[in-house]
């Protein structure tokens, strides 16, 4: 016998009650000491178990039986509530919930470290190359208007640079992505009066070398190393990725943010740029090897992009105001991974370099 | 006047929200619509006055609809945002378009799903009130961000020649001014968009029969905004001349006023919603004669709001469940019903079925449509 009370359909009235079923799957409810209604268990409905929150049944009429005796509704109800008593039997049984804890926090770690990396990648390579395009249309424009000024390096040497890439290094990467058309421009980027070395590639082939750089390469080879670094960009379409891969940690975040009523909003700006500065650092390492690989294969010492590389971070370091220790701190912001790394990485390419080697492991 | 209260409890939320996320996880998504309806159903049921409780009548299978075609749109959107961001103007005032229909149609399917003792809610708003208060007033109010916009765009590149027309400090100074007559038309119209909003979701509401009504007045939010932005300003002085004093590395720095700017954005929201409550409450009535009332005040919300913080921070998420339940019980234990007149004369009006496909698109992006207490 379960104690509750019973309401007319839709109204707040309620007066005390009892239900009852019998073996022939007869249910009573029971006003007042006389039985207000009888009939069969199959065609009244229960409320979803949930924890131990009370218990609405439908009666036939419309009319409610509430009732806070959870165990004792399951028991009449089990054969109509199947695939909620699954949800209730995993909530309540502190293994399920161990090994829920356990797969939330490997799956979301693999989500956002492997799966949304990886998703990217097949998506972008899978969609077909004008997307490039698409997504770099207009940017050109938008970056001299934003950023950029005329380049002041002499037209000469700019003819130079641009022949020996057209010729040299562009068909290097022939091989790999063959509708990509490489085109090279110059500019000059000046963030206050430092002028800012730099090179850039957008999807659409386009590559663009700063004077600053061209000022502090020493010869050919470091330009070509940086150039080819570029190019590993875009036949990654890392451009591309990373939009994939914004969208992706966006939902994410929505879907989770979603529920935690405002409280969880502080964390989440820092935890997007943690995870969007993690994918971008994979993106300069996968670059990084796409160059080296090349400068093997053309017969050209990847030191020379650790040269380059150093003689960057030095020109920049100069440029910053010398207060500042945390260098580490601030490499895990910068969206190129750790410069001492990349030049490591560069001098181990070099010594296969330096043994004739054409692959590097 | 009599308190609710919550019954909730945090470990056994907690059980229904990991639950949750594995059947999420595990069906790639596709259960949040039932996980939503659990995680709710945990809290209405669980809020009571005196021995009557709230339901949240919604399934999963309403939800769902409005759930594939709210990720559908956040696809586009996320995805359209990042290839092309200096068009994402055109998105967003697509949004603005639709949003509110949404709000719209979330009023009347979330307060049609959720019950009191037996007896419904019900919202009979009409669209064009929603479209006035959610699209015609923030237009309105951006007219000064778009003049502000247009004035500089036009000075920017004879920037010169009105320095040299107008001098130096007279120019600095005009530039000031209008920025603080921007700020004020600024709060004036986010005061005057509360009270349109709040009169609007609350004196189209039903309780079965029963009629909610409410009067409020500009001037009271206002004047709340005021003094929140006041304390944002003096708080951020404060900052300012502590880091001053300070000194540091670029590190020190970023993380101390993160911090701060953090507790100080925690306090202003706690302020904000204690003192809109309190006033929004108390002018709140169902019939004319039942009256509610808020205890809630600034600074024991500003208190759980930053414990729950520290605590989801520091369990990387998995304290969720205990800060939502502490929030609810802060809520309820705070909010007051003038209990002498009894519910028992409530009826539930008919007349509606919930099943219009409208009402599943309705929930699509839940917007808060402040049903519960």
């Amino acid at each position: 016998m379960i104690q509750g009370y019973w309401c007319p359909k839709g109204s707040a009235k309620r007066f005390i009650a009892t239900f009852e079923m019998d073996n022939l799957n007869q249910y009573t409810v029971t006003l007042e000491g006389k039985i207000a209604y009888r009939g069969d268990i199959s065609k009244i409905q229960a409320s979803a178990r949930l924890g131990s929150v009370e218990r609405k049944i439908v009666l036939e009429d419309g009319s409610l039986f509430t009732t806070m005796e959870n165990d004792e509704v399951d028991k009449f109800f089990a054969s109509q509530q199947k695939i909620n008593n699954i949800v209730h039997y995993l909530e309540t049984h502190y293994r399920v919930i161990v090994v829920a804890v356990v797969i939330t926090i490997v799956s979301s770690f693999s989500f956002f470290k492997w799966g949304v990396p990886w998703a990217s990648q097949v998506i972008a390579h899978s969609l077909p190359y004008e997307t490039n395009k698409l997504i770099a249309a207009g940017s050109m424009k938008f970056l001299d208007k934003a950023i950029f000024q005329e380049s002041n390096i002499s037209k000469e040497q700019q003819e130079k640079i641009s022949k020996h890439f057209y010729t040299k290094i562009a068909p290097l990467g022939a091989s790999d992505a063959k509708e990509v058309v490489y085109k090279l421009h110059f500019r000059s980027w000046t963030m206050g009066n430092k002028s800012i070395p730099n090179a850039l590639a957008l999807p659409s082939g386009d590559i663009i070398l700063t004077d600053k750089l061209i000022q502090l390469a020493k010869n050919q080879d470091e330009i070509d190393s940086v150039l080819l670094h570029e190019m590993g960009h875009i036949v990654h379409r890392h451009g591309l990725e990373m939009m994939i891969e914004g969208t992706f940690v966006t939902i994410a975040v929505m879907m989770i943010a979603g529920d935690t009523s405002g409280m969880g909003d502080f964390g989440i700006g820092l935890g997007t740029a943690l995870v969007s500065s993690s994918y971008s650092r994979a993106h300069e390492l996968e670059a990084d090897l796409y160059a080296f690989d090349k400068m093997l294969m053309s017969n050209i010492d990847p030191a020379s992009f650790s040269h380059i590389m150093a003689r960057m971070t030095h020109y920049m370091k100069d440029n910053r105001s010398h207060n500042i220790k945390e260098k580490d701190f601030l490499n895990y912001f910068a969206s190129h991974p750790s410069t001492k790394k990349r030049i490591e990485m560069a001098n181990r390419y070099s010594e296969c370099f330096k043994q004739g080697l054409q692959v590097c492991k | 006047m009599e308190a609710l209260y919550f019954t909730g409890k945090g470990s056994e939320y907690f059980k229904i929200w990991i639950v949750n996320i594995l059947l999420i996880i595990i069906t790639f998504g596709i259960y949040y619509p039932w996980a939503k309806v659990r995680n709710r159903r945990y809290f209405y049921a669980n809020s009571n006055l005196g021995d009557r409780n709230f339901e949240y009548h919604a399934t999963g299978k309403q939800l769902v609809l409005g759930f594939l075609i709210g990720v559908f749109f956040l696809v586009i959107y996320s995805f359209a945002t990042q290839i092309a961001p200096q068009f994402a103007w055109i998105i967003i005032l697509l949004f603005m378009l639709i949003l509110p229909w949404i709000i719209w149609r979330s009023l009347m399917f979330n307060m049609k799903v959720t019950s009191f003792s037996n007896v419904h809610f019900a919202f009979k708003g009409n669209l064009k009130t929603s479209y006035m208060i959610f699209l015609g007033y923030p237009l309105l109010a951006s007219l000064p961000i778009v003049v502000l916009g247009i004035l500089v765009m036009v000075m920017i590149p004879s920037k010169e020649g009105i320095i040299e027309a107008m001098g130096e400090t007279p120019l600095m100074i005009g530039g000031i001014l209008l920025g603080l007559l921007f700020i004020a038309g600024y709060i004036y119209f986010m005061a005057l968009i509360s009270k349109k909003s709040k009169e609007y979701k609350i004196g189209n509401s039903f309780y079965g029969q029963g009629i909610f009504s409410t009067s409020l007045e500009v001037k009271k939010f206002l004047s709340i905004y005021v003094k929140a932005f006041g304390l944002v300003l003096v708080s951020l002085g404060v900052i300012g001349v502590v880091m001053l004093g300070l000194g540091g590395g670029f590190v020190t720095v970023f993380v101390v006023i993160y911090i701060a700017f953090l507790v100080v954005i925690l306090f202003v929201k706690a302020y904000v919603t204690s003192r809109e409550r309190a006033y929004v409450y108390k002018n709140t009535f169902l019939d004319n004669k039942i009256s509610l009332e808020s205890t809630l005040s600034a600074r024991a919300l500003a208190w759980v709001m930053f414990t729950n913080l520290l605590m989801i921070i520091f369990t990387l998420g998995l304290a969720t469940p205990w800060a939502k339940v502490r929030i609810a019980r802060l809520m309820l234990k705070n909010t007051l019903v003038d209990t002498s007149v009894r519910f028992n004369e409530y009826i539930t009006q008919q007349k509606n079925s919930v099943n219009a496909i409208g009402d599943q698109v309705g929930d699509a992006f839940d917007v808060d449509a402040d049903v519960g207490f």
